[in-house]
């Protein structure tokens, strides 16, 4: 069985060592205009290919850029489209993180490509495979306001559906093999996996011979199982950090896609034993076909930097001594 | 009910009776000198001494501005988790993570067998209401937040985390109650993050203040609570501060439903706006709250802290609000 180890999108933009804080240092500076956005620019370009260069280095097949540019996950791609304006702050979930919030008020159009630049920054930086990551059109629109323009949440995750089709035919044009789609707000609302369903097929549409991986954070799956599983993509990620019933299920029936197991808390500092992830790996691996990925169960900038490569070490080390003693996971 | 336990511990407080949540803005003289504090560039007697310059303001402030139950504004805490992880043992401090935007902090990690290592709040309590004949609060943060705020290195699992927390706080509110304390609020903001585990955030409530003789409110904020109403109602205090300025409908339907059974402080200022509420938007709000409890079970405070807005803002709003609670008095009679 092939192990494939993979980033879940986040990566801590600054460390504790002032040296760590380029990142941090410039975006005040910027904020003071003490320098020119092309300088700012180049910081974060400089910063997300380091942030790639140490995935790598620490040993992961699958890299992010850290998604360093991004403010929070909901207001990137949003406040690149017209119709849209950003507004107060919220907290994301269950987490000490903020996000500020995009008021729709009328048809939102994209402005401009987004990722695509971002993406070929990273990839210049690695040999790895670099995957682009972006927050699905559902998300965005259950963290957006609706003032106008739509008549109801679902109508928005469409419209931002084609926004993002856009940016995913964008990425698949540029080389993007594999584009993660995250959908953290599917578990809040299972009711809605209709709509998720209508979304992602929007950008399956548009992803050519590239491969759409579903991400899922911050909750349990299992109750979803069945709609996650016909969602028109070509893998899933899932937080196996909720719970045992998830991995039991796994065990039990397998899986009808391939799946990425987040088996790495992405939201505690606590490293994870060998025999916690042997226990499990050891249950689900047998009842899955085909190459299975394991990660964080979501991105890694709710912990401090060190820690974040520390984790990643870890799951690197038991991966490696989970698949044999050639050095390389299977 | 409640308003009984409150006049058996002495305090006969007006109909609506007023508080505010905890923090309010430091002054400018004491955000630089804590920024000094960081550096050792000024004593630790030094920064206490502002500290207290800064907590009589708000003292003054309170009272000119007719609150009834004061607090004393923590002038001398950074952040309401990093306070207590900073003075309880088996916490250290952890490495920067971000919150938003460029603004990052230290998130605490639990690497060892919590400890309450003497009275925390105690002196400041003491020497607060030693400047007022109003009543001031003692103001704790849960064992739920502090154990959801913090990362754990230590505990097997998140119940152990914080049942464990809320031993030692208890020991908080032992010690206050020996001081005089008659109203203590226990702050939880994270209560409503994980509906799940609202079971074992009640027992440890149950272990914060089972048998302990006092009027406790556990405010909560940033609440998805529909998801754990009536299961909040479990909690075994006497008060919930929710946050109800921007959704006192939902809540107010949520409580036609299933009844409303504890005081209730009315969350009617939204403190994450730089706007100032009207009279009459804060009399509105009150009054959605007065038409479906008792009049006798109300408080009036703003929605959490006020500690994001300026000292300027802090005074307005909390004026907007105190006119608008004498407004409604004066039409109930």
């Amino acid at each position: 069985m092939e192990l494939i180890l993979t980033s879940a999108g986040s990566y801590p933009r600054i460390g504790d060592t002032p040296d760590a804080q380029r990142h941090r240092r410039a975006y005040a500076q910027h904020e003071r205009g003490e320098i020119s956005g092309t300088e700012w620019r180049a910081v974060e370009d400089e910063v997300a290919q380091q942030v790639v260069r140490e995935q790598a280095a620490v040993g992961l097949d699958v890299v992010t850029d850290g998604q360093v540019r991004w403010y929070d996950p909901i207001s990137h791609l949003a406040r690149h489209c017209e119709g849209v304006q950003i507004n107060g702050l919220l907290r994301y979930f269950d987490t000490n993180f903020y996000f500020r919030q995009p008021v729709v008020s009328g048809r939102i159009r994209r402005r401009e490509s987004v990722l695509r630049r971002e993406f070929e920054v990273a990839r210049a930086a690695t040999d790895r495979v670099v995957k682009p990551v972006l927050s699905g059109p559902y998300s965005l629109a259950c963290g957006s306001i609706l003032e106008g323009g739509y008549r109801n949440r679902r109508e928005l995750a469409q419209a931002y559906a084609e926004v993002l089709a856009q940016e995913v035919a964008d990425l698949v044009h540029a080389g993007a093999a594999l584009i993660q789609v995250d959908e953290p707000y599917l578990l809040r609302h299972p009711e809605h996996a209709d709509v998720v369903h209508e979304g992602l097929a929007t950008l399956a549409a548009a992803r050519g011979r590239a491969h759409l991986a579903l991400y899922t954070c911050f909750g349990d799956a299992l109750p979803l199982w069945d709609e996650l599983m016909a969602l028109p993509v070509d893998l899933v990620g899932l937080d196996l950090t909720y719970g045992p019933k998830l991995a039991d299920r796994i065990a039990e029936a397998g899986a009808p896609r391939p799946l990425v197991l987040g088996l790495v808390d992405g939201r505690n500092t606590k490293l994870e034993t060998r025999d916690a992830l042997f226990g499990i790996l050891d249950r689900v691996l047998p009842a899955l076909r085909g190459p299975v990925g394991l990660g964080p169960s979501c991105g890694l900038e709710l912990l401090p930097r060190a820690r974040a490569r520390a984790k990643l070490e870890n799951m690197v080390a038991i991966a490696r001594e989970h698949g044999g003693r050639d050095g390389r996971p299977r | 009910m409640s308003r009984a336990k409150l006049q058996s511990l002495g305090l006969d407080l007006p109909v609506l009776p007023t508080s505010t949540v905890g923090s309010f803005p430091k002054p400018d003289y004491l955000v630089e000198a804590r920024a000094r504090a960081t550096r050792n560039a000024i004593t630790r007697p030094e920064l206490d001494r502002l500290e207290r310059q800064a907590t009589e303001f708000w003292v003054r402030t309170q009272e000119e501005l007719g609150l009834d139950v004061l607090v004393d504004g923590e002038q001398y805490r950074g952040d309401m988790v990093a306070y207590f992880a900073e003075t309880m043992s088996g916490f250290a401090r952890g490495g920067l993570v971000r919150s938003y935007g460029n603004r990052y902090y230290h998130k605490p990690v639990m690497v060892g067998p919590v400890r309450w290592p003497g009275p925390m709040t105690v002196d400041w309590w003491r020497w607060t209401q030693s400047l007022t004949t109003r009543p001031v609060k003692g103001m704790l943060t849960g064992p739920y937040t502090l154990m959801d705020w913090s990362f754990d290195d230590h505990h097997p699992d998140r119940k152990t985390a914080c049942l464990a927390l809320a031993r030692e706080v208890r020991k908080e509110v032992e010690a206050l109650l020996e001081a005089g304390v008659r109203i203590i609020q226990i702050d939880e903001p994270a209560l409503s993050v994980r509906p799940d585990e609202l079971g074992f955030a009640v027992d440890a409530m149950h272990l914060v203040v089972d048998g302990l003789p006092a009027y406790y409110v556990v405010h909560a904020c940033f609440g998805a609570f529909e998801t754990i109403y009536p299961g909040l109602l479990d909690l075994p205090v006497d008060n919930l501060d929710l946050a109800i300025s921007h959704s006192a409908l939902d809540l107010l339907a949520m409580f036609e439903k299933d009844p409303f059974t504890k005081d209730l402080s009315l969350g009617v200022l939204d403190v994450h706006t730089h706007s100032v509420e009207t009279d009459a938007d804060v009399a509105t709000r009150i009054r959605r709250g007065t038409a479906v409890l008792p009049l006798n079970r109300i408080w009036v405070d703003p929605d959490c802290g006020l500690k994001t807005r300026t000292v300027e803002e802090s005074r307005a709003k909390l004026g907007a609000m105190m006119s608008a609670v004498r407004t409604v008095r004066a039409q109930l009679g």
